[in-house]
């Protein structure tokens, strides 16, 4: 009896499916022999130079001044507990709903609001230690705080423009379409340049913010225009009936937004509200050109030292590495939310 | 769509009207009113500083060299004619780079339904690396590592220059590759979701009718996916012209640097950044005017 292909043993089947998607025509053999020939040929090259020819010593010898940047030695311990707090803040969201109990998976929301405010306390002066000087912050850890500071303020701005853009009053909703619009079409580096420059200018004689405050409030003020469009999808895509059914249900117009709009509207807008987190964090990687030495800003006055002259590659692979596992971080996290928000959405 | 207030109607019609109205003009007030107080503050801090509001500079000499571009610069020439040729250097790398970033879309985007494993892998892993990786640290890449470490893509784009005979410098060409291999992420990931978008019955036909994969693709699947894709295009390139302002990593003369130069020397930052927006919404407003024509084309025809 002949065996067709499909059923055949396990080997032939592979073997099958490896002609298949290699080797299917002689173009295709052409393609992939010359592709293998380049990746093996650039991977065996990229290898030889990780592991003979790169010098990691501008890596090594710095791990602190990338993790913490310029902060006084005998102050590190600040930073790392903070930093030990979000850790352990991610794995604690990370962990399977059903393994936390009930109290905790409430409190959740209220920690990651907290943990902004307590890494500011312990850098900054409260808590009865000796202040440090907002120059002295800097590497990932104040590319972390950048990036959390701006998600806090931008999302519930962005929230509230979504909102307002939709508005039965015309001068409201004329207001925030121009600024989202004008916000939306302007290159980020010059609304940080405006900011760092600019700000100053408008607060009243006497009043100052630091460079970091600075920062937080033009990105804020910035990715807020694009969240307020990502939410105003999601309130877009909700069903006229579920309005319908509010009303019905003699809601005001304000619990019918606080009950029943905004919750099914930020779920629908979760994954790209996501984006915009991830794309804050690679934002503050501009910083570094407005005076902050966030992980980038450190990198470079590293690169700058004559002892580590030319070693850039070394440099911008680790910071790579750095920013594409806290992208991936926050990728997770956020799918950890939307899968706990489609569970409490079914019940 | 606009939302009717839902509440049960307690308010006559007449008096919701009023309020509706009354309500608007204390928004009204109070946005001018924010605004004038930041504007007195300004002139508070800009009259402390000896410097008024006004365009006069813009006649005066700029004074600051410019990296070599299309435009002919001597250091006598005034602040206006930089402004200008950081507009044309600008313009120069944004068109350069929509023309280069759609090509690396296309074939990205296309390259994840080739029947080819190995091909589809590659697609995948180029976005996955390269949207994972802020935008600046793409240029510093280029530029830094490739431009300035090998000797070679140094002299390889002194020999272009030299047979085109137009001023490429090293700094264009960083700034514009790092432009196209970033925004090619993005687009290959709009084309790959456009061509998702068309019918799988459509490719099975194309085949019965002794198609071969690129032909399909090209005559068939992708005429079709335009619709889906041309949208998502446009805030592609708006991206792009926006992220060229990176250019003052690299180095290159582009309008941002120009302005960041003019308020250095000058401190005029708000006259500087009035013109940089000024100018931003209009590449907006053109590049989603064009995009616009285009997309009303493909309807009409597709």
């Amino acid at each position: 009896m002949a065996e067709s292909p499909r059923s055949g043993p396990r080997s032939r089947q592979l073997l099958l499916r490896i002609r298949r998607g290699l080797f299917a025509s002689p173009l295709d053999t052409v393609i992939t022999v010359v592709l293998a020939v380049l990746c093996g040929g650039g991977l065996w090259s990229f290898l030889h130079w990780v592991f003979l020819q790169a010098d990691w010593a501008v890596v090594v010898e710095n791990i602190r001044l990338y993790i913490h940047g310029r902060l006084p030695v005998d102050q590190v311990w600040r930073s790392w507990s903070w930093l030990g707090l979000l850790g352990t803040l991610c794995l604690v969201t990370l962990m399977p709903a059903g393994m936390l109990p009930r109290p905790v998976l409430r409190l959740l929301p209220l920690l990651w609001i907290l943990i902004l405010p307590i890494g500011l306390l312990l850098l900054a002066s409260g808590l009865g230690l000796e202040p440090v000087k907002s120059r002295f912050w800097g590497g990932l850890q104040l590319s972390l705080l950048l990036t959390l500071g701006t998600i806090l303020m931008a999302l519930p701005l962005g929230i509230l423009l979504a909102l307002a853009r939709r508005s039965s009053l015309p001068l409201l909703r004329w207001l925030t379409t121009g600024y989202i619009e004008i916000t939306r079409g302007m290159p980020l580096i010059a609304v940080l340049f405006f900011g760092q420059l600019m700000i100053p200018l408008f607060l009243p004689e006497g009043w100052t913010l630091n460079r970091v405050l600075r920062a937080v409030l033009s990105l804020g003020f910035f990715v807020a225009a694009y969240m307020a469009e990502d939410v105003r999808g999601g309130l877009q895509a909700i069903p006229r009936t579920q309005l319908e059914a509010a009303r019905s249900l003699g809601l005001s117009p304000l619990q019918t937004i606080i009950l029943v709009e905004l919750p099914q509207a930020l779920r629908t807008a979760l994954p790209s509200l996501a984006n915009q987190c991830v794309a804050s964090l690679q934002s503050t990687s501009l910083l570094a050109y407005l005076g902050l030495i966030e992980l980038l800003g450190i990198s470079r006055s590293i690169l700058g030292n004559p002892d580590y002259l030319g070693r850039h590659l070394e440099v911008y692979i680790w910071l790579a590495l750095l920013y594409w596992l806290v992208c991936i971080l926050m990728t997770s996290l956020a799918r950890r939310v939307e899968r706990s928000l489609n569970v409490t959405g079914h019940h | 769509m606009s939302l009717e207030p839902l509440a049960p109607g307690r308010l006559s019609g007449r008096r919701k009207r009023l309020l509706l109205i009354l309500l608007q003009v204390a928004i009204g007030l109070l946005v001018l009113g924010v605004i004038a107080l930041l504007l007195t503050n300004l002139q508070v801090n800009l009259l402390r500083r000896g410097l008024g509001l006004s365009f006069d500079w813009l006649g005066e000499p700029a004074r600051f060299p410019l990296s070599r571009g299309l435009l002919p610069y001597r250091t006598e020439d005034s602040y206006a004619w930089a402004f200008v040729v950081g507009l044309v250097n600008s313009l120069q790398v944004v068109v350069v780079g929509l023309v280069l970033a759609t090509i690396l879309g296309v074939v990205g985007g296309a390259a994840n339904f080739s029947s080819n494993w190995l091909l589809r892998q590659l697609a995948s892993l180029y976005v996955a690396v390269a949207r994972n990786v802020p935008p600046l640290l793409h240029l510093l890449f280029w530029y830094f590592v490739v431009f300035l470490g090998l000797p070679a893509a140094r002299s390889g784009v002194g020999a272009v220059a030299g047979l085109l005979r137009l001023p490429v410098s090293v700094e264009f060409v960083a700034l514009l590759i790092g432009l196209t291999v970033y925004t090619g992420a993005y687009i290959s990931e709009v084309v790959r979701g456009g061509i998702n978008s068309v019918p799988r019955g459509q490719w099975e036909a194309a085949r019965s009718l002794g198609f071969g994969e690129g032909r399909t693709l090209r005559l068939i699947i992708l005429p079709q996916a335009l619709r889906a894709i041309l949208p998502g295009l446009n805030s592609q390139y708006i991206n792009l012209a926006k992220n060229s302002t990176l250019a003052i990593a690299v180095g290159y003369s582009d309008l941002f640097s120009i302005v960041n130069t003019t308020f250095n020397q000058t401190g005029r930052s708000i006259e500087a950044f009035a013109l940089l927006v000024l100018v931003f919404v209009a590449v907006d407003l053109l590049i989603s005017g064009v995009m616009n024509i285009l997309n009303r084309l493909v309807l009409r025809h597709g």
